[in-house]
C-alpha cells in the first residue's frame, strides 16, 4: 500500500518547484493517510492496493494535481487580453493590406507577375506569424511590466463621454431617391460610352482633331478595353436597379465586389497589352511611340496596384462585416 | 428534461458560485485548527463537499496571503500540518461575514418573487 502511495507522490513531485516540493508532499502524505487510515477504520482491515489505487485516482492525476498547487501563472492576464484582442483584430487586416500593395507594387514592375503574387502568397503566412509574435511578446511584456509595477495611476476612468463620436452613418441605407439618382446616372453613363465609338469626340473633345493629326492610332487592345468597361458598366447598372427594388446590404456590397473584381481583372488585361499606341504612316515616330506606352503601361500598372489593395481592403471589412451581422442574427 | 448544454452552463455558474463561498466556509471552519483531512470532513459533515485537489492547494494559498498560518506537529503518531486562522484572517474573515450577509440580505430580497 505504501509502495503505490509514494509512488504516487513522486510523481506528484516530478511538477512541483524543488524548493516547496518537501513540505508539499509531506502534507498530502499525511492527508492522504488519513485518508487510507479512515477507510480501513470503516471496513475494518487494512485497505488493499486496488482500494488504494481507487483513493489515489479520485485524488486525482499527479501532474493535475501539482498543478494546482503552483502559483496561477498566465503569459497575458485577463485584464490585459481583451486588449491583445482587439489589437490582434484591428492590426491584421491593416498588415494584409500593406503586404498586398507592397507586394502588387512589386509584382506589376516584375517581369512575371503571376509568379511574383504566388511567391507573395506563399510568404504571408510567415509574415502573419511575424505580426501575431510581435504583438503578443509586446503584450506579455506588458503584462510583466504592470505585474512587476501595478498601475496607480486613474486611467480607464478619466475619460469624457461628451467627447465619443457621433453616431455613423454607416449602417443607415440610403434613401429611394438618392438609389433613384444613382440608377439614371449610370443609366446615362453607359449611353454616353456606348455613343463614344460614333461621336469619338464626346470623349476626347477637341483632343480628337489633334490625336487625328498624329502619325499613330490605337492598338486593338483599346476595343477589349471599351467592351470591359461597357459591359462593367452595365453590370453596375443591373445591380443598381436591382437595389431600386430590393435593398439588401449584405448581397448588394457582395456584388458590388465581383465588379471591383472584374474591373482589376480589365486593367490586368491593359497591364499586358504593353501596346496601346501604334504608328501610321510616319515611321520616325515608332521611337517617341514606345516610350508613349511605356509610360501608359506604367499608368496602368499603378491602377492596378491600388485597384487590387482597394479590393482586398473591401472585402477584409465585407468579411469583417458579414462576422458581425452573423453575431447580431444570432441574438 | 434538461438538455446537456444546460447543465454544462449550469455546472459552471454553481462553480462560480460556490468558488467564493467555499473561502468563506474555509475560513470560518478554521477558527479552531484543523488539518487538511478533518477540515475536508468538518466541511462536508456541514454539506459543502470540496475536493481534495481544490482544498489543500487553496489552504496554501491563503497561508500565503496571510489569512491563515500552520505549524507541523505529530498526533497519533503522524506528522501533520495543521492550519488556523491568524489574527489578519480573523480580521478578513469578519468583513467577509459582513459582505456575505448584505449580499444574502439582497439576494432573499431579489429572489423574494421566485
Amino acid at each position: 500500500m505504501n509502495d503505490l502511495l509514494e509512488r504516487y507522490l513522486q510523481a506528484v513531485g516530478r511538477y512541483l518547484p524543488a524548493k516547496r516540493r518537501e513540505d508539499t508532499l509531506a502534507e498530502l502524505r499525511a492527508n492522504l493517510l488519513a485518508q487510507v487510515d479512515d477507510q480501513a477504520e470503516e471496513r475494518g482491515r487494512a485497505l488493499t492496493d486496488a482500494e488504494v489505487a481507487a483513493l489515489l485516482k479520485r485524488h486525482g492525476t499527479p501532474i493535475l494535481v501539482a498543478i494546482r498547487y503552483l502559483p496561477q501563472r498566465s503569459l497575458i492576464g485577463p485584464a490585459l487580453f481583451p486588449f491583445y484582442w482587439f489589437t490582434l483584430r484591428r492590426g491584421f487586416p491593416l498588415v494584409v493590406l500593406v503586404y498586398a500593395i507592397v507586394q502588387a507594387m512589386g509584382a506589376v514592375m516584375a517581369e512575371s507577375a503571376v509568379e511574383r503574387m504566388g511567391e507573395a502568397l506563399l510568404r504571408f503566412p510567415s509574415v502573419a506569424l511575424m505580426f501575431w509574435t510581435v504583438v503578443t511578446l509586446v503584450f506579455v511584456g506588458l503584462e510583466f511590466a504592470l505585474a512587476a509595477y501595478p498601475m496607480r495611476s486613474s486611467w480607464g476612468r478619466n475619460w469624457d463621454p461628451m467627447k465619443l463620436p457621433p453616431v455613423s452613418d454607416e449602417g443607415k441605407s440610403p434613401t429611394f431617391a438618392t438609389r433613384m439618382a444613382d440608377v439614371i446616372v449610370t443609366g446615362l453613363l453607359w449611353f454616353w460610352l456606348l455613343a463614344v465609338p460614333f461621336k469619338p469626340y464626346l470623349l476626347l473633345g477637341p483632343g480628337l482633331q489633334y490625336l487625328r493629326s498624329m502619325p499613330a492610332g490605337l492598338s486593338p487592345e483599346w476595343r477589349i478595353f471599351y467592351l470591359q468597361i461597357v459591359v462593367l458598366t452595365l453590370l453596375q447598372l443591373v445591380l443598381k436597379v436591382a437595389a431600386l427594388l430590393h435593398w439588401n446590404r449584405r448581397w448588394q456590397r457582395g456584388l458590388a465586389l465581383v465588379i471591383e473584381a472584374v474591373g482589376v481583372g480589365a486593367l490586368a488585361v491593359m497591364v499586358q497589352a504593353r501596346t496601346y499606341f501604334v504608328p501610321s504612316g510616319d515611321v520616325s515616330f515608332a521611337g517617341r511611340l514606345a516610350s508613349i506606352n511605356s509610360a501608359v503601361n506604367l499608368g496602368f500598372k499603378v491602377a492596378l496596384a491600388i485597384s487590387v489593395g482597394k479590393l482586398l481592403w473591401d472585402v477584409a471589412r465585407l468579411w469583417k462585416g458579414a462576422g458581425r451581422y452573423g453575431a447580431l442574427a444570432l441574438q | 428534461m434538461k438538455t446537456f448544454p444546460t447543465l454544462e452552463v449550469f455546472d459552471s455558474l454553481r462553480q462560480e458560485l460556490r468558488r467564493g463561498s467555499l473561502i468563506l466556509a474555509v475560513l470560518g471552519q478554521l477558527r479552531s485548527e484543523h488539518y487538511g483531512y478533518t477540515l475536508r470532513k468538518a466541511l462536508a459533515d456541514q454539506g459543502l463537499a470540496i475536493e481534495e485537489s481544490t482544498l489543500y492547494p487553496l489552504l496554501r494559498r491563503l497561508e500565503t496571503q496571510g489569512l491563515l498560518t500552520s505549524e507541523w506537529r505529530e498526533e497519533e503518531r503522524r506528522n501533520k500540518r495543521f492550519y488556523r486562522l491568524s489574527d489578519e484572517g480573523r480580521e478578513v474573515l469578519k468583513l467577509l461575514v459582513a459582505e456575505w450577509q448584505g449580499i444574502d440580505a439582497s439576494l432573499r430580497t431579489i429572489l423574494k418573487e421566485e
